[in-house]
């Protein structure tokens, strides 16, 4: 299981103070050590996401992109680390493209139905899948063979996992995600999105993600391969958990919502490319 | 995802854009306005389209600014007629055959084989598909097309047959001659044209027997009771861009015809950004990869329980 990066428990350290007391000198500190954060940082907020400011100190950055959103990026920074360049199955831009594409969804979402923590469905979103990258760093070969079998049945990726694994993404996230102590609610949605009912903590989240990633995988923002599947997302399981804490969700323009997430797709694979691509390259 | 009229779209964005100032909230105003009366959403990501259309008719009508179009829209005596005629603009040039490959992909890979399954066991090996708004009949050509190359496989031992209807006289005049050139073409194969269309001249040609013999033209007009009634047994309606001139009590009439016209089971698709939110709430929204579509449950059908 690829070990804690040195950052990630100082930081957490620092974000466990209630958001208007974080100690934002430290926070801007601890991203300036790395070179990589420093440059992510600047891009995701000089991106259309935030406006295209032209941010260009780190501090600035920090500040555009607000507190929650650095733990994001330095821990999917960490997280895309942990796939040395020639080990990546998934290729590494279509996975991120869809982890952000699913953040992005599930923060969209979360305003939308009066979600309470948008900032931690963005988190959640985005870290729901960290159990593709265990599997692609402990069993590269044969988790390629997986994927290969998912794109030629055309079926689920956590379903061609069960049979030629034995296990998913769910439980190898899981044990990653308690290692690295992720928070409870993050590591709910990491473990149970593909089995909603299962979840015990943060039920209204692991379904918000749930029915986020289904959207993505469904408006070409998966695995980068045919799922031939049909779902009906207002008789998904998932739907009736949300809707007991989420009433608004009884309302909201479905129709609507995928089509927001069609024309926001060049902008996710746009800022996704900026964020990760040099790296990609650089690391080459 | 769909990704529509894409010569109007590169045109758009090509096109000198320092007249349209998108962050103008009045552009905003009239995209909720379409979206309220249409049911077309235009995201904010697609407004430079929007503004695109909306430019042609400020020329028309000699307004100046966004804000004065807007009035246009809403306070002036016209405001109905202009309302149609910006709808005109923005699904102008949106039919051509093989205009949606995903849905016809979810057709094929997803939906048509849970609904032969159903079918097979009750014994029907029938299929009837209904082009309703079939325009000049791009849609109905693109479904017979479709159809007759699954016959082999996954259609081998069913029938099937095309009602394609429109209001128009015109359009159906054009439809039942089935003469297109390059525009409407552009994404069919060579050998889809080699093997089901013939040559009409230098530069257009003309649907062959195999497909007219599959479709039936008929004048119907949607909101009319009597005729409505009696399209029954339908598997699949197509309705792309008709739903968005009839006001709320008309759609909502519509709606009910089609959902009385549909087998339990079966599928109606709309325009790729055409929504019934508030229209009906019978059907299920049904999401493909890249293509949604609007259900009708079978009878007993439980949400919550995957089939």
């Amino acid at each position: 299981m690829p070990s804690v990066p040195a950052i990630v428990q100082p930081l957490a350290e620092l974000l466990r103070e209630d958001p208007d007391r974080v100690n934002l000198d430290k926070v801007v500190e601890l991203v300036s050590y790395d070179s990589t954060l420093v440059a992510q940082c600047l891009r995701m907020a000089n991106s259309p996401l935030f406006g295209r400011r032209d941010t260009e100190t780190v501090r600035g950055a920090v500040l555009a992109l607000g507190i929650k959103r650095v733990e994001a990026i330095v821990l999917g920074c960490c997280l895309n680390r942990i796939v040395p360049p020639d080990k990546w199955a998934l290729d590494a831009l279509t996975f991120w493209r869809h982890c952000l594409g699913c953040a992005l969804v599930s923060s969209k979402m979360a305003r939308l139905i009066g979600y309470p923590d948008p900032e931690k469905a963005y988190l959640a979103g985005l870290l729901h899948d960290v159990g593709i990258l265990v599997n692609t760093v402990t069993c590269t070969e044969e988790y390629r063979r997986t994927i290969e079998q998912a794109r030629r049945g055309r079926i689920r990726l956590h379903e061609s996992e069960q049979q030629s694994l034995g296990f998913t993404h769910c439980r190898s996230g899981a044990i990653l995600a308690e290692q690295w102590k992720f928070s409870l609610d993050v590591r709910a949605v990491i473990e149970f999105h593909h089995d909603v009912v299962k979840s015990v903590t943060a039920r209204p989240l692991v379904a918000l993600v749930h029915l986020s990633d289904l959207l993505c995988r469904l408006r070409e923002l998966g695995y980068g391969y045919y799922e031939a599947i049909g779902v009906d997302l207002a008789g998904d399981e998932a739907w009736s958990m949300l809707l007991e804490s989420c009433p608004a969700l009884a309302k909201m323009d479905l129709a609507r919502l995928t089509l927001d997430i069609d024309g926001a797709m060049d902008e996710i694979v746009s800022v996704v490319d900026a964020v990760f691509r040099p790296e990609a390259i650089a690391a080459k | 995802m769909n990704r529509p009229i894409e010569t109007v779209e590169t045109a758009a964005k090509t096109a000198p854009t320092e007249t349209q100032d998108l962050r103008d909230p009045s552009y905003l105003k009239i995209r909720d306005v379409v979206y309220q009366i249409s049911g077309i959403y235009h995201p904010e990501e697609k407004l430079y389209l929007l503004a695109a259309r909306c430019a042609r008719r400020m020329t028309a009508v000699k307004a100046a600014t966004p804000s004065e179009y807007l009035d246009h829209l809403t306070v002036r005596g016209s405001r109905e007629a202009e309302l149609r005629l910006l709808l005109n603009e923005i699904t102008i040039g949106e039919t051509y055959m093989f205009r949606s490959p995903q849905q016809l992909e979810a057709l094929r890979s997803v939906i048509l084989p849970q609904i032969l399954q159903d079918k097979a066991a009750l014994g029907f090996k029938r299929l009837h598909v209904w082009s309703a708004g079939c325009s000049t009949g791009e849609e109905p050509y693109t479904l017979a097309m479709f159809l007759l190359e699954l016959k082999e496989t996954l259609l081998c031992g069913w029938t099937f047959d095309i009602l394609a209807t429109d209001l128009n006289d015109n359009s159906l005049v054009a439809a039942k001659a089935g003469i297109y050139g390059e525009y409407a073409l552009r994404s069919t194969s060579d050998l889809l044209r080699r093997k089901y269309f013939k040559t009409y001249d230098q530069n257009r040609l003309q649907a062959g027997e195999e497909l007219k013999s599959l479709i039936r033209f008929d004048r119907v007009n949607l909101t009319d009771d009597s005729k409505m009634t009696f399209l029954k047994g339908m598997d699949l309606i197509f309705c792309c861009n008709v739903l968005i001139y009839f006001d709320l009590a008309s759609k909502r009439k519509v709606m009910q015809h089609f959902y009385a016209n549909l087998l339990p089971g079966g599928y109606l698709f709309l325009g790729h950004a055409e929504s019934l939110y508030q229209v009906d709430d019978r059907f299920h929204l049904m999401h493909f990869p890249g293509a949604i579509g609007y259900w009708k449950p079978p009878v007993g059908y439980v949400a919550g329980v995957k089939r």
